[in-house]
């Protein structure tokens, strides 16, 4: 079996850390995560709060991966971003412990000081949201930059030493021709990255273009476009040199992103900042989303959180899969799923998984590491379909 | 009304009339008149109001109203007798014109002679009854007397002279028509020394008070505490409450001959009332039955099913519930392979039918699935029997019957002349027969012919308005069954037979149905993750086929590890909505799919 990355590398047992910094310089109109449009926030309050929730809640983690997203993470000045880092890596010794650390960087706020300040707080893979080289589809979602300034984020990151970059783009955007998203694919290529995500655009619910949608003036493109253009990236993808390994997310060999996989493989995460979210123990803990609530909740006293929650077994197995299923070639350890959980998924009521093995969509392999239930090329772009099927009757 | 009149101071009479034509609002000028109402209960439409049915804790929607009235010094008493409104056929009007001697026939001086009104006159001369034509709103500016009065002689053979003109709005014309009331609708005949003789001509279910029968006295006499006998339900009964309504409810000790009243017994069940029924003693002499009157045979049926087979009882209950106040509703428990167990329901017509389905979700509200109505078709089998089948999953092999037969209603169509050929056109292309055309006015004409109701119930209504600018109205006479050379259309989806989307058709247009029904298929079920073959067959034949593409990409294309809990709940939702959908082997089918047989799409 061929795996994303050697299974030694990231550990079971040991966590990743995960940064929220929530604030975008403007709103997205694909985008559903826990951002807002920074209109002049205290951000070196925030940098407090962020040391503070991590202080009081996981001095001395060490963690194996470190991710700090947003958000926006480089619409921080770089003496604050260096404040940040420094801080972290005090409380929380990640400069040493992590195997891999990332930082988001959006392109119109990328620029060499910025860079530099990410390199010397100890950050050693840099992800830029492109999205996309074209003017027009830019300005569609609102992006607060041109092709132009992509290039010019490349440039500053690798000045600064960054060796590890990926860029974010998206596909499928109605009315697009193929031929478009070869053209931008070829061009992001051609910035020499170790690592692509390549996103479908997705109709999130609530969002101002899921809206435009329902109001009928504007229409996701047909699913069959959607597979050609699916086909048509790993194809170049893989001409470039670039291996899938999750359903969105590409890489030379050995640079998948650690901190995703261990997400995937649902391995412990500490989420820190507003709204984030951390898994651990079979608990599952969010914070509260809105940023000046939950900094007021941390300066009072609080630690930050919105809810925690216990899901019951069947739902842990289940997220287990609909994570684990995303990666290609490494799919999910069955034996895994059952330590972790308490629950074997070969033993389902109605036994749903065996009914998707016999329809072609998923299978089970075995290996020197147990059995490992995995898509076939045929289910993979259709997960979501075997996913729904695996659902556990009950709420979790 | 303590003193009783006498059999020729008594007159029962209803009013006929096409839809709309004011017949709500004349009722309420002649109660004023009457009295019976007072003047400022501004409500209009008293015989339609439920606010007014209380009384007691009942509700009744009056079947009648006694009216009490002073013509050229002696009090008469009129009864007035309601008559169902909205029909699919005119023979649910008879059992309302049984109980009358005379009819006033109400025509709106603007709109003219509609199908309606000549269905309904037609059924009150063929009884032998006092037809008198009323020409209402003759106060609207676009009000043309002379036009429907030359129709009214023409079509009807009714003597313009005898034609009374009034505003139901104002009142005006309303006194002469009470006079005309009395001079010319005969009295009724009886004798209170006979045996106990009454015609059960409409009866209601009450919460309260159970079911309340609505009687036309003929002979003898009924009084509370009595105990009475239905000869054709042979139940027997006790008088608990009699009463008249005036309109609201008003108990009495006794009703004598031509008298029109309710009563009250421990019924449970409006079914266990037949309309149409004879009233008489339990014990001594019985009178016989009185003739003429017919069981309406439901001509429309179509199954209906639960969303969630769990509900499978409650919609049982629901139906029970609206039987208890509609007596003409059938159902049978039935199952489907695609729908699981639900009912198969029987109704007069295609009218009746979504009434009784807009009152069962608005009052259950429970999610139905309802396959394509069909109408009843006798099969002739092999050796001679005759059995009748209400679903087209019943029809046996064709090895092992003769013929089907199917039912045909003469239809009367009434149109501009210049839809004459639009409508020709529809009604043979729908298989019709022609049978005669007659001129009503120089703009004005009337179609008849023979249709098979199977036809009538794709559409045609929607297609007779639309091929007449809204100005076609139609009704159609008692359905007689006939044979044709039908097929079973079988609809297979996915390589699995959908037996709730099998149809019987003419053999003619069979192919044409089987694709336009696949057509409509491919437009309602989702694309599935493999391709569904949809296929239409006659007699193991497939006729057509069509498919519905594999549905090629369906992922998740952006989930890590912070957002595990949003996108689980996203395709919870996800999940839940294919939940509403029943499922034809692997295929999922949304509820309106069941209704694509209905789809013409020429």
């Amino acid at each position: 079996m061929e795996l994303a990355t050697p299974p030694g590398v990231l550990l079971e047992s040991l966590p990743s850390l995960y940064v929220h910094l929530p604030f975008c310089k403007s709103r997205c109109r694909y985008c559903d995560f826990n951002a807002w449009v920074w209109k002049g926030q205290d951000l070196g309050r925030l940098v407090d709060a962020l040391l503070q929730e991590a202080e009081l809640r996981v001095p001395g983690l060490r963690p194996q991966t470190f991710f700090l997203g947003g958000g926006t993470p480089s619409l921080l000045p770089p003496e604050e971003l260096l404040r940040l880092l420094q801080g972290l890596d005090a409380i929380l010794d990640f400069r040493d412990s992590s195997l891999e650390s990332s930082m988001e960087a959006n392109p119109e706020s990328f620029d060499e000081a910025t860079a530099e300040a990410a390199v010397a707080g100890g950050l050693n893979r840099i992800s830029i949201g492109a999205q996309s080289f074209r003017p027009p589809v830019l300005a569609a979602y609102d992006r607060p930059h041109g092709p132009e300034d992509i290039e010019k984020a490349v440039a500053s990151a690798r000045g600064a030493g960054f060796e590890n970059l990926n860029l974010d783009l998206i596909f499928a955007f109605p009315g697009q021709d193929p031929l478009e998203w070869e053209a931008d694919l070829n061009r992001a290529l051609r910035l020499g990255p170790q690592h692509l995500s390549c996103y479908e655009l997705t109709f999130e619910p609530g969002t101002p273009l899921t809206r435009k949608r329902d109001a009928g003036r504007m229409e996701e493109e047909d699913s069959d476009l959607c597979l050609h253009l699916f086909d048509r990236t790993l194809e170049i993808c893989s001409e470039a040199g670039l291996d899938r390994y999750e359903i969105s997310n590409f890489s030379l060999p050995g640079m998948a992103c650690l901190h995703n996989l261990a997400g995937w493989r649902r391995l412990p995460l500490v989420g820190i900042g507003p709204g984030a979210c951390g898994w651990g123990d079979g608990v599952h803990r969010k914070n509260i989303s809105d940023p000046a609530a939950w900094q007021a909740d941390l300066e009072g006293g609080g630690d930050g959180l919105e809810e925690s929650s216990t899901p019951n077994s069947q739902t842990s197995a289940f997220e287990h899969l609909m994570m684990g299923l995303r990666l290609e070639k490494e799919g999910v350890r069955l034996s895994r799923v059952k330590e972790s959980t308490g629950v074997n998924v070969e033993d389902l009521p109605g036994d749903p998984l065996a009914l998707l093995v016999a329809e072609g969509l998923l299978e089970i392999l075995s290996g020197p590491e147990g059995r490992v239930l995995r898509a076939t090329p045929a289910g993979f772009p259709l997960l979501d379909h075997s996913l729904q099927r695996l659902l556990p009757e009950g709420r979790g | 009304m303590s003193k009783k009149l006498p059999l020729h101071r008594i007159r029962n009479f209803s009013i006929i009339a096409h839809i709309d034509h004011g017949k709500s609002t004349l009722a309420d000028r002649l109660m004023e008149h009457a009295g019976a109402v007072d003047k400022n209960r501004s409500r209009d439409q008293l015989l339609d109001s439920m606010d007014l049915e209380r009384e007691r804790g009942i509700t009744i929607k009056a079947a009648s109203v006694a009216l009490e009235v002073d013509v050229r010094g002696e009090m008469h008493l009129l009864n007035l007798i309601d008559t169902p409104g909205h029909v699919d056929f005119s023979y649910e009007v008879e059992k309302s014109l049984q109980a009358c001697e005379g009819a006033l026939l109400l025509i709106d001086a603007a709109q003219g002679i509609q199908a309606q009104t000549v269905a309904n006159a037609t059924l009150a001369m063929d009884q032998d009854m006092e037809v008198i034509p009323v020409l209402n709103k003759i106060d609207l500016p676009h009000a043309r007397p002379e036009e429907v009065l030359e129709q009214l002689e023409h079509v009807l053979l009714l003597e313009s002279e005898s034609c009374i003109s009034c505003s139901a709005k104002t009142g005006k014309g309303v006194e002469e028509l009470i006079e005309a009331v009395v001079d010319r609708v005969p009295a009724p005949t009886g004798d209170q020394d006979n045996p106990l003789r009454a015609l059960i001509f409409d009866a209601k279910y009450d919460e309260y008070r159970g079911v309340i029968v609505n009687l036309r006295m003929v002979d003898g006499v009924i009084r509370k505490g009595d105990m009475v006998h239905m000869l054709g339900a042979k139940a027997d009964y006790e008088v608990l409450e009699l009463g008249k309504f005036t309109p609201d409810p008003k108990p009495c000790d006794s009703l004598e001959p031509g008298e029109v009243g309710y009563l009250i017994s421990n019924i449970k069940k409006l079914g266990d009332v037949h309309i149409g029924d004879t009233l008489t003693v339990q014990k001594g002499e019985r009178a016989s039955r009185l003739p003429g009157y017919r069981e309406p045979q439901p001509m429309v049926w179509c199954g209906l099913y639960p969303v969630r087979s769990g509900d499978f009882e409650n919609l049982r209950s629901a139906l029970n519930t609206l039987k208890l106040n509609d007596s003409s509703l059938v159902f049978e428990p039935e199952s489907s392979d695609a729908l699981g167990f639900g009912f198969r329901c029987g109704f007069l017509g295609l009218l009746h039918m979504e009434i009784v389905q807009e009152r069962l979700e608005r009052e259950s509200g429970l999610d139905i699935v309802q396959t394509a109505p069909t109408v009843p078709y006798e099969i002739l089998m092999q050796g001679g029997n005759l059995h009748t089948i209400h679903s087209p999953g019943e029809l046996p092999e064709s090895n092992l019957y003769e013929e089907i037969r199917e039912p045909v209603v003469t239809t009367h169509l009434l149109i501009p002349v210049e839809a004459i050929g639009a409508i020709m056109h529809l009604c043979s292309e729908r298989r019709g027969r022609f049978l005669r055309q007659e001129h009503l006015s120089p703009t004005r004409v009337m179609l008849t012919w023979d249709l098979p109701l199977s036809e009538i119930i794709f559409d045609f209504y929607d297609k007779l308005k639309s091929g007449t600018r809204g100005y076609g109205t139609m009704n159609m006479d008692e359905p007689r069954f006939e044979a044709a050379d039908l097929v079973k259309l079988r609809i297979l989806v996915g390589g699995n037979e959908a037996d709730a989307l099998s149809i019987i058709c003419h053999k003619e247009v069979a192919e044409r149905r089987g694709r336009s029904v696949l057509r409509k298929l491919q437009k309602e079920i989702p694309r599935h993750q493999f391709e569904v073959a949809l296929q239409a067959s006659i007699g193991g034949k497939i006729v057509a086929r069509e498919s519905i593409r594999a549905l090629s990409k369906n992922v998740t294309a952006k989930c890590y590890g912070g957002d595990i809990t949003r996108k689980r709940k996203l395709l919870e939702q996800q999940k839940k909505g294919k939940k509403r959908m029943k499922s034809i082997g692997n295929v999922e089918v949304p509820q309106k799919a069941f209704l694509a047989v209905l789809s013409t799409d020429e």
